[in-house]
């Protein structure tokens, strides 16, 4: 059989790269042909690859064709007029909101790129994703054969020898902290350096941060890094770069933890890297990073660095709890053998191949207005709650879309499940819900949902960063609410004001059904105005 | 730290929340002026707009297609206005192949021209949080020490 896969670009020693070359060559092991088309590369891969615009030529009805998504790739027209079976691999795409004010260009990107998951889905047999957090938004997005693919990692490649020199510097009795990774806004490197700082003044103050990945000094996150670096004023602060395999060999083997602040990983490979390296790692447990860790290390839901720098310093200084945070590691570590994850990859896959993939319900692309009200269950008490309530109550064919509780797993039915007397369609946000006072964070396969949807839509709030991320794509369906005493972003309400104009309404949290009058007579004489306009 | 923000299984959230608990104290002082310094550190959103000195030159970036053509000349100018649309009419596809390139250029020094302001702004952003934070630390040590100033 002919099994290829497609990549926008093939880098060398990226996560999406190593799994590429890893699919490959488990695919050429169980006798398929097997080859890589990508649009560029690296030039270390020049002779892995072949050029993304022959595809369409040599693809024949009998091909199959693994086309991996993570970022804007302009290839839906080439993926369209190619001919064979083809099967989606995501790796989810980093919100957008994560680079606002930092990177123009990937605002850009990671929006097209989303929009490009839309349009890859009716030239697609079926969609696989590395972890049930990027699998939901497949589902958000009307996917309708899902499944989960087990990231498989090459753990001989973490077996290079340490650089004795590096070594010899950092094992100085010095308390190590490690943040392995490209400095992009993404990664909050900003908020390892804030922990680090008061992990230093607190607790131990012989200790030194490693950050090992490019930062870009001439990019705007790059200087704010090094701006923050000398406002939070912490000593020994070392910024390596990019660093080769036995730099950071040695990076880790003198480590004492390993430091994960990010908001956004679809599966995270370096914390897996640190377990296997007998490195204890503490991390935020924003997007699919808590079911990489698998209830394995310390993963916080409070991104308060006086809290997190407490569990550096609880590791360095409980040897008993350390050793039983190291022993759970490794089990995991062990899970996740080569030859367990290459049985588990080809039972996937053979599913793939057949067109025996696991029917999803997915949700339905049509009902005649979404009520999307984020904090529905996580805060039922709070004036647009109430008010989505009252809306349900008089709009019955409406579907209301919320986000999951805190703590509850990404799951790949999405609803309706009944929460406070009302049919409710959950979705995992893209980082742990907070306590009150605290804004709500967005939910990539909530936005992606509304997206696909063709009916008119309700922001009930509209200064959540879920409304945010949606006021642009929604247009003339888009209706929202304002509550002006919960509210004082004045860039989110001009945003909604410029979007939808006289279709913004002010919450009266005195007269909740005065609110609910208002909107459902605006909702109803925007349907009369289409049907004239017909 | 409180277990309820704990994802552990072994050891469990609760024996590591307890094992917080038995970390020495930070004094009252100590926390509050780490506290003030990271709140000082925080990042206002900064509004995605473009830098307003770059406005004109986005709005000229696209070099394929020009202003409407029209003439104040009484009788030629309906006819060269004729031509030229024509002109533009037949010929914008050719004309669009010929500057894609160009246009593509523009573009690509426009965002270079974007991230070199933004940073620009983001040092003056640190600069200023670095002095007045300390200032702060200065006014801090005048109080904590009245007899060092007048020296």
């Amino acid at each position: 059989m002919h099994i290829h896969q497609l990549v926008a670009r093939l880098a060398w020693g990226d996560a999406i790269g190593n799994q590429v070359r890893y699919l490959q060559s488990l695919l050429r092991s169980w006798g398929h042909t097997s080859e890589i088309y990508a649009e560029s590369w690296d030039d270390a891969c020049r002779d892995q690859v072949r050029s993304a615009k022959s595809y369409p030529r040599e693809s024949t009805r009998d091909t199959v064709l693994l086309i991996h998504h993570s970022f804007e790739s302009k290839q839906v027209p080439l993926i369209a007029r190619s001919r064979g079976r083809k099967l989606l691999v995501y790796h989810n795409i980093t919100p957008a909101r994560l680079f606002a004010g930092f990177d123009r260009g990937a605002v850009l990107s990671c929006d097209a790129a989303r929009l490009e998951l839309l349009a890859l889905r009716p030239h697609v047999d079926g969609a696989f994703a590395y972890s049930r957090f990027s699998a939901e938004e497949l589902v958000a997005a009307g996917y309708r054969h899902v499944d989960v693919l087990p990231f498989a990692i090459d753990w001989d490649a973490f077996d290079t020898p340490p650089d004795p020199a590096l070594l010899g510097e950092l094992d100085d009795g010095f308390s190590n902290i490690l943040f392995v990774g490209r400095a992009v806004p993404s990664k909050y490197v900003d908020d390892v350096l804030r922990v680090f700082t008061a992990y230093q003044r607190l607790y131990q103050p012989k200790s030194r941060l490693l950050v090992a990945g490019n930062i870009h000094r001439d990019a705007p996150y790059g200087g704010f890094l090094h701006g923050l670096k000398d406002l939070l004023g912490p000593e020994h602060i070392r910024f390596m770069g990019r660093v080769s395999a036995a730099q950071l060999s040695a990076c880790f083997a003198s480590a004492t933890a390993y430091l994960s602040m990010s908001r956004h990983e679809g599966f995270g490979v370096p914390l897996l890297e640190a377990m296997y390296r007998d490195v204890p790692v503490v991390a935020y447990g924003a997007a699919a990073v808590p079911e990489t860790m698998g209830g394995a290390g310390l993963t916080t839901l409070s991104r308060d660095p006086l809290d997190v720098a407490q569990l550096l310093a609880v590791l360095e200084r409980e040897p008993a709890l350390r050793q039983q945070v190291l022993a759970a590691q490794r089990a995991r570590v062990a899970s996740l053998s080569q030859e367990a994850v290459a049985a588990q990859v080809r039972t996937a896959l053979q599913g793939g191949l057949e067109g025996r993939m696991p029917e999803q319900a997915t949700v339905p692309a049509a009902p005649p207005v979404e009520l999307v009200c984020p904090g529905f269950v996580t805060r039922p008490d709070a004036p647009m709650s109430r008010l989505a309530r009252e809306l349900q109550r008089r709009l019955p064919e409406a579907r209301m879309l919320a986000l999951r509780a805190r703590g509850e797993e990404p799951s790949l039915s999405l609803g309706p499940q009944t929460t406070e007397g009302a049919p409710v369609w959950h979705f995992t946000p893209d980082q742990p819900v907070g306590p009150t006072p605290e804004p709500l964070p967005g939910s990539s396969s909530l936005e992606t949902a509304v997206r696909a949807s063709t009916g008119a839509v309700v922001l009930l709030g509209t200064d959540t960063a879920v409304a945010q991320a949606l006021l642009q794509d929604v247009g003339r369906r888009g209706w929202g609410v304002r509550d002006a005493a919960a509210s004082s972003d004045e860039t989110a309400i001009e945003s909604a004001r410029h979007h939808l104009g006289t279709r913004l309404l002010e919450l009266n949290r005195a007269d909740i059904h005065a609110t609910a009058d208002m909107l459902v007579r605006s909702l109803a004489s925007k349907k009369r105005g289409s049907r004239h306009a017909r | 730290m409180h277990a309820e923000d704990l994802l552990t299984l072994d050891p469990t959230a609760q024996a590591v929340a307890a094992a917080t608990e038995r970390l020495p104290e930070p004094t009252t002082a100590m926390r509050d002026t780490l506290r003030r310094t990271l709140t000082a550190s925080l990042r206002a959103p900064v509004a995605g707009l473009w830098p307003a000195l770059l406005l004109e030159a986005r709005a000229k970036a696209d070099v394929r297609y020009v202003e409407p053509a029209t003439s104040h000349r009484p009788v030629v100018g309906p006819v060269l206005v004729f031509a030229k649309r024509t002109f533009r009419g037949a010929f914008q596809p050719f004309i669009n192949e010929v500057l894609r390139r160009q246009v593509h250029f523009n573009e690509a020094i426009l965002d270079a021209l974007t991230v070199v302001i933004e940073n620009q702004r983001e040092h003056a952003r640190s600069q200023a949080l670095w002095r007045r934070e300390l200032d702060a630390r200065l006014k801090q040590l005048e109080k904590d020490d009245p007899g060092a100033s007048s020296h």
